[in-house]
């Protein structure tokens, strides 16, 4: 009698437990990670890819890099297309791939390319827990980056296959064989291959303060390629350092192999005092010194001010931002306000485009794409963000589409 | 020194001048005696009820009882006990009557545990507040070997993400507030700032009598400036009684906890517990791994984490005395703790750590002091205080190498490179004095006033030894909070009670910065910022019938910066004295619903719907190397729960929660110091790497005498479940390409065997048996299949 009682009790139990399980779903295998292959965006007859950072509330970034086929029209958006990536990202183009450096928690180098089938994808993941300061041709078939923080002790460079992606070597030289200073680090601010020397040009920042105690001349490291092995800091006394806070523009290689060495010591962009006027210098090809005869005195041709965001154009031009503001009248850390100019190397002359509102950067690479006498660009305004179309003969700009974002990333021709 | 402002001071005018003019006038009657056992023993938590009535109470410890406003009349008084058979007595009271009754209980051995859901266990009293609250009740849990965070999870509209096994980082979120928002409490003592050893995942259920967790409305004597809520552990209050139990299981987990009081004729009593936690939390994750110069080697490998280790021990004892002339309860201790703590990864599983510890060690001395019918009868004070000293060590010192999954150390060459960063070894030395005194006033069976004070001193001082000139480490923070709240209960009739609460919020704060440190205009400035904020809300609660009670509660809160916050820290983060609490209107409606019949079934269903409106949110803005705390973020939450629980006798039990909370960001505007003030593109759009659908569902089966006498064997089942989210915001990107933490669902079960009516326990339990992945956000791995044995000695007196 018991028994069944039990067995009843326990059937009914069972019951229950069954009843619980039907609502168990199945678990999938799937651990929400997009696999490469899944990632494929349609960019069928599209010549542009733009990349932009969406702010999140929380201060948190989001970037998407999506195809585009006008520039000068509409809006341009990420809803509901592009590629996604938490985290900080840096984007830079190397021929014909984007390359996106950065990550959440995490340091990855992602190559984003069109595709023979007309579609952008995403090769590559190779990560690192330091992040790359930068990272830039070397030759053909060769990326070479550089990992530097006025905290550390060493510098680091790595070598990537530029096709697959894959890291091919590492070497870490001592900042001690660049400078004897203790009280302040190397911070990077540009780099450039040019025939068998790496170039790096950088700032000395004291890593607890952040002040520059260091603006008395410019310095740039000069490496054997590809050995990567030091063999000297040249400097020069007639301007201050090269570059500044994370825009990574110190250094500019034009189509002859010239490098141009561009100096501020700008308080928006990270120096706390400053010693020299802001000025060009030069490297000719194949050589490992400035060039002595060569000095683009800046404050000349625009009033006492001083440029950045250098990006080299095409015979000897180069489209630049001019800090319209004197060093002592700028906020720290604003990176503005700012004008754009085009710049001729040669005939040392400086043409402000018009058309273009006033604004700020915010210390990160220029989004730049150069279309014959063209370069469209993006300012941010009151209004939201808009792509300029400027040409470099007239230095006449027009407003052209929307982009919806916080920030450009990047606009590139694909 | 705290000035009142003009409100505050009506309010306590108020307070004490109708404390003093009104004489409490009783014309009701009362019913009071003692409860004990046959064999003599007091019996100290005995529900006595009125059939039928909505009132009732609990005997003492020393198995006394009192029951006060009872309308003259017939009336049949219920008693029930846990492990008792229950008694009925019908009675006639004449207006003023304190009629006296003694009660002797017989044992019914195999009706341990069993909850007479008629009468009004202090569970359901907490339960029936006019508050949105939820109490559990940790004694189910005694034999298992779970710990506070897992009693927690399975109260509907909580949520917390655990980044990995025991010790690790705990996110606990309720209706969608998180971190500060949320404010949690030891026996109302505040434990913000108890140090890394009181983490929900380490304290064991044993220690605990139960827990309350207040949604959105917190009562005033808590006191405190939560914006979304409050939880409140309460540790074992019995007075006589030993608990001793070790639990070992995978990953080389050991826990053990002894729990005890013991208290003299003469009202001397000793109480306290000792728990020691460790684990190796070497359980196995699928990640790639990587070479020196990070390409991928190997892909999706199922390696054992190597650096996870876990150590913590607390130890609590309270000495004093019980039911004197001068105090109910007046109680000194000293909490010590202290705990270390080996970290495998940070944020995400990228890269693995290899030598970042954190360690902390507090000491807590407290003191505790109850009086009921203070200087008049019905005048009730209550005085809790403790100071906190926290010595907490972040430990990233093991420089030259980093490590892949497998932990081979991969030579990086640097001297001055530590896995976090630049080496360090930051202490950080916390000083915090927290106070809370309350008072309680009832002036007849309608009206009762609360009165709450409290005040909390912080003080931080950083050192890093590594690198003992960042400025961020020259500057002490020192934080006063004073918060004052009044509260007026009405109970209009036994079906229906209000309260109407308000608190006045002061914030005190003081730090020091340095100026132009690389000059010689180099100074040293004092910062000071004061601010006054007034809160308010209501709650109300009605009975439409017996089985069914109705609740609905508001209150506008606000939850105050933070030193850092407001007076940054002398470095990279700026100060804004400007800033603002962040304030917020939460709503709470909901339902309970008992029902039994034939003494058989009984079953319970719970309903709750949530609207949360947060705005002034502190929002952090970046310029460069530094960053600016701002008013600006806006939240909005809605969001429905629900749980229903069934049982047949004794022998079944089924529960199944279930949450939805659709938490959406308000902001207009985000802030980029570059570009100023923009538009927030995710306006509207859920905040992401947050469950939005999650519950679980809890089967369980009870034998009785299986094999000895006096026995009892269970069986229990758990599910849980949380749907797929976004890792990022929904609205931008490709929907094939963007990242999501899957959809996760896991099976626990537990074995149950105890004899010696309740001396002697052994519990088996399995942990997600089906061997799932488990995430947290940023797709963190959980443990797999985990077995644990727990083996658990208790007394009761």
């Amino acid at each position: 009698m018991f028994l069944n009682q039990l067995s009843k009790k326990i059937a009914f139990a069972c019951l229950g437990l069954a009843g619980m399980a039907s609502i168990v779903s199945c678990s999938s295998d799937d651990d929400g990670t997009p696999s490469e292959e899944t990632i494929r965006i349609p960019a069928e007859g599209m010549d542009y890819a733009v990349s932009v950072a969406i702010q999140g509330s929380e201060g948190d970034f989001t970037y998407y890099t999506f195809p585009a086929d006008n520039l000068m029209e509409g809006t341009l958006t990420a809803e509901g297309q592009g590629i996604e990536q938490p985290g900080y990202y840096d984007f830079t183009q190397i021929d014909q791939t984007i390359y996106s450096i950065g990550g959440l928690d995490d340091n990855n180098v992602v190559g984003i390319s069109k595709n023979s089938e007309e579609y952008l994808v995403q090769t590559g993941d190779v990560s690192y827990q330091n992040s790359l300061s930068d990272m830039v041709k070397a030759d053909n078939n060769t990326l070479v980056s550089v990992t530097m923080d006025a905290a550390s002790d060493i510098i680091t460079f790595r070598t990537f296959n530029s096709n697959s992606l894959t890291a091919l070597s590492s070497k870490e030289v001592e900042v001690a064989q660049l400078t004897e200073v203790t009280d302040a680090g190397l911070s990077y601010s540009g780099m450039a291959v040019s025939g068998t020397h790496l170039f790096l040009s950088y700032y000395k920042s004291n890593p607890d303060t952040y002040a520059t105690a260091y603006t008395d001349q410019a310095e740039v490291a000069v490496f054997s390629y590809p050995e990567l092995e030091f063999q000297k800091v040249i400097t020069d006394d007639r301007v201050g350092p090269i570059g500044g806070f994370n825009i990574k523009d110190g250094l500019t290689k034009d189509n002859q192999g010239n490098i141009y060495a561009v100096s501020h010591s700008n308080p928006a962009n990270g120096y706390s005092q400053s010693a020299k006027p802001a000025g060009i210098l030069k490297i000719n090809n194949g050589e490992t010194e400035f060039d002595e005869d060569y000095y683009f005195d800046i404050e000349e041709v625009s009033e006492g001010y001083n440029v950045l965001h250098l990006h080299y154009l095409n015979n000897g031009k180069m489209f630049a931002e001019v800090n319209v503001q004197d060093r002592t009248a700028q906020e720290t850390w604003s990176d503005g306000p700012l004008r754009s100019v085009i710049l001729d190397l040669n005939s040392q002359t400086l043409n402000y485009i018009n058309g273009i509102p006033q604004h700020s950067n915010g210390g990160r690479r220029l989004p730049l794409i150069q279309e014959g006498n063209n370069v469209y660009f993006t300012v941010s305004g009151e209004n939201g963000i808009y792509i300029y179309r400027a040409n470099t003969q007239t230095y006449e700009a027009v407003q052209g589409a929307k982009i919806e974002a916080n920030f450009t990333a990047g606009l590139f021709k694909i | 020194m705290l000035k009142f402002s003009k409100n505050s001071l009506i309010i306590i005018v108020l307070f004490l001048g109708t404390l003093i003019t009104t004489q409490a006038q009783n014309k009701l009657a009362s019913i009071a005696g003692k409860v004990n056992s046959e064999k003599g023993e007091l019996l100290e938590g005995v529900n006595i009820t009125l059939k039928g009535e909505f009132l009732g109470t609990t005997s003492n410890e020393k198995g006394k009882f009192v029951l006060q406003k009872i309308k003259p009349g017939k009336h049949t008084v219920q008693i029930s006990f846990l492990g008792f058979e229950s008694q009925e007595l019908e009675i006639n009271l004449v207006p003023g009557e304190r009629f006296e009754i003694n009660f002797q209980l017989k044992e019914a051995p195999y009706r341990i545990n069993e909850v007479q859901l008629s009468g009004k266990s202090a569970i359901r009293q907490i339960n029936e507040q006019a508050y949105a609250v939820t109490s559990v009740s940790a004694q189910e849990f005694y034999n298992s070997t779970s710990d506070a965070k897992q009693i927690l999870d399975r109260i509907p509209g909580v949520r917390i993400l655990q980044e990995g096994g025991l010790g690790s980082n705990l996110d606990f979120s309720l209706n969608g507030f998180s971190g500060d928002q949320v404010k949690f409490f030891l026996n109302g003592i505040p434990m913000d700032n108890f140090g890394s050893s009181f983490n929900l995942g380490s304290i064991p259920v044993n220690s605990i009598e139960r827990i309350d967790v207040y949604k959105g409305v917190v009562p005033v004597w808590l006191g405190t400036d939560a914006l979304g809520g409050a939880v409140n552990i309460i540790t074992n209050q019995k007075n006589d009684f030993l608990d001793a139990s070790y639990s070992i299981g995978s990953f080389n987990t050991h826990r053990a906890s002894v729990n005890g009081a013991y208290t003299h004729e003469n009202g001397f009593t000793v109480r306290g517990n000792i728990n020691y936690n460790y684990s190796d939390n070497d359980y196995s994750v699928f990640v790639d791994i990587k070479d020196e110069l990070g390409n991928i080697e190997e892909e999706d490998v199922e390696v054992n984490r190597f650096h996870d280790r876990y150590r913590s021990l607390t130890a609590n004892v309270e000495t004093g005395w019980i039911d004197k002339s001068f105090a109910d309860q007046l109680l000194f201790g000293v909490i010590a703790s202290g705990d270390d703590n080996q970290r495998q990864n940070g944020a995400t599983m990228a890269h693995p750590y290899g030598g970042v510890v954190t360690e902390s060690r507090s000491i807590i001395p407290t003191l505790k002091y109850k009086k009921q019918n203070l200087f008049w009868e019905g005048f009730d004070v209550s005085l809790n205080s403790a100071l906190n000293l926290t010595e907490t060590k972040n430990i990233d010192t093991l420089t030259g190498v980093r490590f892949n999954w497998y932990g081979q150390p991969l030579e990086t060459g640097s001297q001055t490179d530590a896995e976090l960063g630049t080496a360090s070894l930051v202490t950080m030395d916390d000083r915090e004095f927290t106070t809370q005194l309350n008072s309680g006033y009832l002036f007849n069976d309608q009206h009762s006033l609360a009165l709450n004070y409290s005040y909390q001193n912080f003080h931080r001082n950083n050192n890093d030894e590594l690198n003992p000139d960042k400025p961020e480490n020259k500057f002490p923070n020192t934080l006063k909070k004073n918060i004052l709240g009044l509260s007026y209960k009405l109970d209009v009739n036994q079906k229906w009670s209000t309260t109407l609460f308000g608190k006045s919020y002061f914030l005190n704060v003081e730090t020091s910065k340095e100026y132009d440190s690389d000059n010689q205009n180099r100074r040293i400035a004092s910062f000071e910022s004061n601010q006054e904020n007034f809160g308010y809300g209501v709650a109300t609660s009605y009975f439409i019938f017996p089985q069914l009670q109705v609740k609905a509660s508001f209150e506008h809160t606000y939850r105050l910066p933070t030193a850092t916050e407001l007076l940054g820290n002398g470095f990279d983060i700026n100060s804004n004295v400007n800033l603002q609490p962040e304030e917020s209107d939460n709503y709470n409606l909901g339902f309970i619903y008992n029902q039994d019949w034939q003494e058989k079934h009984s079953f319970k269903f719970e309903g709750n719907f949530i609207y949360r409106n947060a705005e002034n949110l502190i929002y952090n803005s970046v310029q460069g190397i530094t960053s600016t705390k701002i008013n600006l973020d806006k939240a909005r939450a809605l969001g429905a729960e629900g749980s229903i629980n069934y049982s047949w006798k004794e022998f079944f039990q089924l529960g199944i929660n279930m949450t939805y909370q659709d938490i959406t960001d308000q902001a207009d505007k985000i802030y980029d110091s570059y570009s100023g003030y923009q538009e927030n593109f995710n306006k509207g759009e859920r905040i992401p790497n947050t469950p939005y659908l999650f519950g679980a569902a809890k089967a369980g089966l009870r034998f009785k005498n299986v094999g000895l006498e006096n026995s009892l064997l269970n069986l229990n089942y758990t599910y849980n479940y949380v749907e797929e989210f976004y890792f990022s915001w929904q609205r931008f990107g490709n929907r094939d390409g963007k990242s999501v933490i899957p959809q996760q669902t896991s099976h626990d079960l537990e074995l149950v065997y105890s004899f010696g009516s309740g001396k002697y326990n052994i519990g088996l339990e399995c942990r997600n048996f089906t061997d799932n992945l488990l995430y947290d956000k940023f797709r963190l791995q959980k443990p797999g299949r985990a077995f644990f044995l727990k083996f658990r000695y208790s007394i009761n007196h």
